[in-house]
């Protein structure tokens, strides 16, 4: 049976399912921004592991917004 | 602090003028620097490719330290909307070429440092000879594209990449070592189809904030101090008033320096 999980995505609690991968995470909560990195529990997470990498109970993602500004 | 070879010195000088010793007395007290280190920043040469927010703060921090050559680089001229955050420029200097009210302010700040200041868009085909002999490239760039050039030139030619870059409140810097660990490219890979974004919101204190830091590096590395940011993103947000890092490690399928691509690995 699906329970779903508890993850903190930027700071905010998130229940998600438990088969529920970074890509997915990603796809949801890209908003506009396509160039944004991923950190998951501290470590930087190259792009072509998103979807390999399935989030665990308390884990913690960041979406990070590259600032190209000057 | 550990040392190492300064990145680009040669031609030092054996000792300080008498006019130099006292203008960095401050700084030359600092058991990092002394008399080598602050010879070492004289013999430094820095191309600084941006004179908006960022190399407002950069070009002056870097001439008044002391760093003994400067290549500017910026193609825009003085516009009012750069004001309330590039403060190497002033309301006498609007429609000015930035380059040229760059000169004029650092030359008079710091007779010692030589500037270069050249008004022209940095691209792949003359970044090679914009670097000339420069040993630094320091991102003062306000947009994706201009980095992905310096990226290339800094893989190309071996050249310590200080990565700095604002938006509103917040800032993030970083510092990449051609062979040695990710490049500007493993941590913000490429986009296909990249477009210029509009300007981004732009506070001077960021700016301030950030260059800075780079500053720090960069004068870290033209002294043979090991760079602090390398293979870590430092990030910095003005609203909750804190600093985080991360670590970033080489992309073995980075499309730009990854093992696919010609290897630019120097010496270990």
């Amino acid at each position: 049976m699906n329970t779903a999980i508890r993850i903190t995505v930027n700071g905010m609690p998130e229940d998600v399912s438990p088969s529920t991968t970074l890509a997915d995470l990603v796809n949801l909560f890209r908003e506009m921004d396509r160039d944004l990195i991923v950190e998951h529990n501290g470590r930087f997470v190259f792009p072509q592991d998103y979807a390999s990498i399935q989030v665990a109970a308390d884990d913690r993602v960041e979406f990070i917004h590259p600032n190209f500004g000057g | 602090m550990r040392r190492s070879r300064p990145v680009g010195s040669r031609n030092e000088r054996p000792m300080l003028t008498e006019q130099e010793s006292r203008r960095y007395s401050r700084q030359v007290a600092l058991p990092e620097i002394g008399v080598e280190g602050q010879l070492r920043l004289a013999a430094g040469r820095v191309m600084v490719v941006g004179l908006g927010g960022l190399g407002s703060i950069a070009a002056y921090y870097l001439a008044a330290a002391g760093v003994g050559y400067l290549k500017l680089i910026d193609r825009d001229r003085v516009a009012l909307e750069n004001l309330n955050r590039q403060i190497l420029h002033s309301t006498a200097d609007l429609d000015r070429p930035k380059t040229e009210s760059a000169a004029e302010k650092l030359s008079r700040l710091n007779p010692h440092c030589r500037i270069d200041a050249l008004q022209t868009t940095i691209e792949d085909d003359n970044a090679a000879a914009l670097l000339a002999d420069c040993a630094l490239i320091f991102d003062a760039t306000d947009n994706r594209k201009t980095r992905e050039v310096l990226n290339r030139l800094s893989l190309r030619r071996r050249v310590p990449f200080v990565y700095g870059g604002i938006s509103g409140w917040d800032g993030m810097a970083s510092t990449f070592i051609p062979g040695r660990g990710a490049c500007f490219s493993c941590l913000f890979p490429p986009q296909p189809e990249a477009t210029e974004s509009p300007p981004s919101p732009a506070l001077g204190p960021t700016a301030g904030l950030v260059a800075s830091i780079q500053c720090m590096e960069t004068l870290r590395l033209l002294i043979g101090a090991l760079p602090q940011l390398a293979g870590r993103l430092l990030r910095f947000s003005g609203l909750t008033m804190e600093f985080r890092t991360l670590q970033i490690d080489r992309n073995p399928l980075c499309p730009v320096c990854g093992s696919s691509q010609p290897q630019h690995h120097s010496t270990p």
